[in-house]
């Protein structure tokens, strides 16, 4: 079997050494985590800052109306809990990393809510503001609004049930309910049957004039579009349009059908809107997405040496919204990328160590559970098992046309759509057993990890369908691979204990390893948000 | 002392208590355990209590 | 009634996947095209000196290794087709064309192909994948024409040196119009008030039509159409008339079961069924046949993965059409366990099929195989019945 050499921190860790102390069974932790009086104070002074957000949002037009009005709402009162999650045992270079990443997914997420709820007819009513939105799908990659700078993308759908999973583990629950009680059934994925189940009991924000929807990621979140469509169009008139992203999208003959639909979504968009497509923006945005890609495998080149700077739960949920939410559209990125570079470069020189010792290096393969997605922080706390990547995170590759010129505009349609096919997951978990399988023991060698996570949702059938080939694949090659089911973001089914048992399980069992620290090994947070 | 030598050190001394304060919240988790038990129970009842317009 | 005179044979072809008109055929010195989707043109598999067999799992038992490969929250269809060709019951293909339409169905093509459980070490037989349009519009139709040629027609040609010009299209058009026209004109029958053709016997002969070579069935089909016109119907009515809607049904036992209860599946909307599987291809000579045949399959398709809003309305209205022309009191909309496609449709349509048109429905799932789970489907079934049979009496009736 592979095996990593073990790197021991040489620093001498302040504050809390021991975190499943904090737990008490309770809804929320006992106290906050001490790191020492610098790192507590600089953890003090993002905590005040995400507090001066949400109090901003909750001023804002159709702020406290919503937080009646919404269920999905209240799931916001924990967003400092959940950034604590985020943190857990942090100090140094990796706590500022994760805390200017995340702050800057926070105030997305916290922008996004803002604008669903000034334009949404039933609270904020600014009619003039909801004119100007389009409601993009939340799967999607947003870029057919590269080129339209005025008009606004709202992904409603990502308050209300994306974000809202990962800072309380209940928030699909009652949606899941709805949605089974009206006939869908249990074993589709949880989340596009959420969104379902909130469109069906009218808990989705009502605004914008026209909506685009497309079918990544997969068949469950394809069919639950014609739900939320049909409502969209019948009960509120906004009309829809469906952008298809094809399934094999490394396959050039897919190519010239993909970026034909994506200029008929593009000319559909102008129709509806009144606005015209601009070609200047387009590139300026494509210009940051390029930048993007570039330093993030510049972080994954840090995560493939001894020292690994930015990754786990944060390291894919800022490429989340870099990404997805974004796509080059804000001009605010850039400088925070830079500003994370330099911490990550610096990090690496001081060989800053997120725990006490390296054991094992990870690829963490498949869909992460919403409501667990802070178990990369745990596997390195409690078993010292670095979370090098995610297969979230593996996002495209290649850059792409930079240049304005007319010539180039037909290059740019084909960029958009082959973006748009690759979204975040979607282009691992489609695309042939190449994306999914082959790539991952490419990524393996490449970050030269001894170990492969394999997040095993349960209802996700691409995933699954290639169950057996993982296995015996992973057999042949010698790399541990560890199997953790979880049902994505309904806590029913797989408790988040559930979830690290079966990790510990693989530890004790099969590596006969013990805990770095054993208090994170059985964690009462079974009621916690 | 005068009046105006007093006011940093006022400004000081009420910079120190809110920093107290807040840190107190901050440091034993005050804000998420007041939101946790107090206003999300309301908030959850006030949704409950909503009819829901089922559509499909 | 009388018993058709081949219904036995045409049974006994649906006991096993390598049924003896394969073999027959492969003696022949024929290519067999397995394809795995009704999303791909037919009538391009069956080209020359090729013809295509829809792969299928009849009797299926046990489906623990395919279980293990995929899991036990695939559709069950796709495991029993993986199971079945990790027997071995497969052998007989020269091809594989698999859509990626559906990922379950996908993933099933993936397995036989890693598992190498069909090509035994033959250097002709390929494994290719298509990609199916999303949506029934002009570009689709593009996307289709390229994904054939790619993925049918240069592979069939490079490899087996199958003929595919458009001469050879119009003769298996042909061949296959002539298919569909019989099962059409059988299936017409079902509009009687004492139907001559029982629903079981529709659905043995519709099955049969793409599980063998066409061109070996269509004489005992034609034979069995001239039977079935001068056949006397029983003098007896059935308790409802029943529309069957959703994904494959490869089990005759489930319309056996319905009939069993009283009713009488009077129209058919599954894959791998009568509609739209077996609409007649309508080919003008100004246009080449490749483009025809490809447009037809994605405009006619309703597949429920096809996503533009006017395919995602015309699909129910496409159902109350053919429920009105067929007379059916109610809607059965089912899927096979763990599709998750014909899940939302299955909501949708029910919904849609309710409230919009004013059918009742009967929303369901079953097992690959009826036999594992008769008892409940039974007791719904019968249940379905008997509601329409109470609104009757209260004179409830459909918008």
């Amino acid at each position: 079997m592979k095996t990593a050499e073990i790197v021991y921190n040489t620093k001498k860790k302040k504050g809390d050494k021991q975190y499943g102390v904090l737990f008490n069974n309770g809804k929320v932790r006992k106290r906050r985590e001490w790191r020492g009086i610098k790192d507590t104070l600089y953890d003090f002074s993002r905590w005040l800052y995400l507090w001066s957000i949400m109090i901003g949002v909750t001023l804002s037009r159709g702020g406290m109306k919503g937080m009646i009005r919404y269920r999905w709402m209240a799931n916001y009162l924990a967003v400092p809990h959940a950034i604590d999650k985020f943190t857990i045992g942090m100090r140094d270079e990796t706590l500022r990393i994760t805390h200017t990443a995340m702050d800057f997914v926070v105030k997305d997420v916290a922008l996004c809510i803002k604008d669903t709820l000034r334009g949404d007819r039933r609270t904020g009513n600014d009619v003039e503001f909801s004119n100007k939105c389009v409601l993009s799908d939340e799967n999607a990659m947003t870029v057919f609004m590269m080129g339209f700078p005025q008009i606004k993308a709202i992904l409603r759908e990502i308050p209300t049930m994306f974000s809202a999973n990962i800072m309380t583990q209940y928030s699909s629950t009652y949606y899941l309910d709805i949605a089974q009680q009206f006939g869908i059934p249990g074993d589709v994925c949880p989340m596009p049957e959420a969104e379902a189940g909130a469109s069906i009991c009218d808990d989705f924000a009502v605004l914008g004039k026209c909506a685009v929807q497309v079918n990544t990621t997969c068949d469950g979140s394809l069919m639950g579009n014609g739900i939320i469509a049909k409502r969209l169009e019948r009960e509120y008139g906004i009309p829809t349009f469906q952008l298809a992203a094809p399934m094999r999208h490394e396959n050039p003959d897919v190519l010239d059908y993909a970026a034909e639909d994506m200029k008929k979504c593009i000319a559909w968009v102008e129709e509806k809107m009144g606005v015209k497509w601009d070609w200047d923006t387009y590139f300026e945005c494509i210009k940051r997405v390029n930048q993007t890609t570039r330093d993030r495998w510049e972080w994954l080149e840090v995560n493939a040496t001894q020292y690994p700077q930015f990754f786990g739960a944060v390291f894919s949920l800022y490429n989340d919204t870099n990404y997805m939410g974004n796509c080059g559209r804000s001009k605010d990125f850039p400088p925070i990328n830079d500003k994370i570079m330099k911490l990550v470069r610096q990090g690496y020189k001081n060989k800053t160590m997120m725990a006490p010792e390296y054991r094992h290096r990870c690829i963490v393969w498949g869909v992460q559970p919403q409501y667990c997605i802070d178990q990369l922080y745990w596997m390195v706390n409690c078993w010292g098992v670095v979370p090098l990547t995610d297969m979230l995170s593996m996002v495209v590759e290649k850059e792409f046309c930079e240049e304005n010129k007319p010539e180039n505009y037909e290059q740019a349609y084909k960029d958009m759509a082959y973006l748009n096919m690759n979204m975040i997951m979607r282009n691992k978990t489609h695309g042939g057993y190449e994306c999914l399988v082959d790539e991952l023991w490419e990524f393996v060698e490449r970050l030269n990890a001894d170990m492969v996570m394999m997040w095993e949702h349960m209802s996700c059938k691409a995933l699954n369908g290639l169950h057996g080939q993982f296995e015996e694949q992973a057999r042949e090659r010698g790399i541990h691979l560890v199997w953790v089911c979880h049902d994505l973001c309904d806590p029913r089914v797989f408790t988040r204990q559930a979830i690290r048992d079966q990790f510990s399980e693989y530890m004790r069992t099969v590596m006969r390893e013990e805990p770095l620290d054993p208090t994170l090994e059985f964690m009462p947070d079974e009621n916690a948000w | 002392m005068n009046k105006f030598a007093k006011i940093p050190l006022m400004m000081l001394g009420g910079g120190a208590s809110v920093f107290a304060v807040l840190f107190t919240i901050y440091f034993f988790n005050l804000d998420m355990k007041f939101m946790s038990y107090c206003v999300e129970p309301i908030l959850l009842k006030i949704y409950d209590m909503r009819k829901p317009n089922f559509y499909v | 009634m009388r018993d058709l005179k081949h219904l036995g044979y045409f049974e006994d072809l649906l006991q096993t996947a390598n049924n003896e008109l394969i073999a027959k055929a492969k003696e022949e010195g024929k290519v067999c095209a397995a394809f795995l989707c009704e999303n791909i043109p037919e009538p391009l598999l069956n080209l020359g000196n090729a013809f295509g067999i829809r792969l299928f799992a009849p009797n299926t038992g046990s489906m623990d290794i395919a279980t293990y490969y995929m899991t036990s929250f695939l559709c069950e269809t796709s495991r029993a087709l993986l199971e079945r060709a990790i027997e071995g019951g497969y052998n007989f293909a020269d091809c594989l064309i698999t859509p990626d339409g559906c990922t379950m169905m996908n993933r099933c093509g993936e397995n036989m192909e890693l598992l190498h459980t069909m090509d035994g070490g033959d250097s002709k037989f390929f494994y290719e994948y298509m990609e199916i349009p999303l949506k029934a519009d002009d570009n689709g139709v593009e996307l289709m024409k390229v994904q054939c040629q790619n993925h049918i027609l240069t592979p069939l040609a490079e490899k087996y040196g199958i003929d595919t010009s458009d001469a050879a299209i119009r003769a298996a058009v042909k061949e296959h119009n002539e298919i569909c026209e019989i099962i059409q004109a059988i299936g017409r029958f079902r509009k009687d008030d004492k139907p001559r053709v029982t629903a079981y016997e529709f659905h043995v002969l519709t099955l049969a039509t793409y599980v063998a070579p066409k061109y070996l069935i269509v004489d005992k089909l034609r034979e069995t159409l001239e039977e079935i016109k001068t056949r006397t119907p029983d003098d007896k009515s059935y308790r409802a008339r029943l529309a069957l809607v959703g994904s494959e049904i490869d089990d005759s036992g489930v319309i056996k079961l319905i009939e069993e209860c009283g009713a009488y599946v009077c129209v058919d909307r599954y894959c791998f069924g009568s509609f739209p599987g077996r609409v007649p291809i309508e080919l003008n000579d100004e246009e080449d046949a490749f483009t025809q045949v490809c447009r037809h399959y994605v405009y006619m398709g309703q597949c429920p993965r096809t996503m533009n809003m006017e395919k995602v309305y015309g699909r129910k209205a496409y159902v109350n059409d053919l429920c009105k022309e067929y007379r059916a009191d109610g809607v059965i909309y089912q899927q096979v366990k763990f599709c998750d496609p014909w899940a939302y449709e299955r909501l949708l349509g029910s919904t849609m099929l309710r409230d919009d048109y004013g059918y009742p429905v009967l929303s369901i799932d079953r097992p690959y195989n009826i036999s594992a789970s008769v008892g409940q489907m039974r007791t719904r079934v019968q249940a379905f019945i008997e509601s329409i049979e109470i609104k009757n009496l209260q004179g409830g009736a459909k918008k």
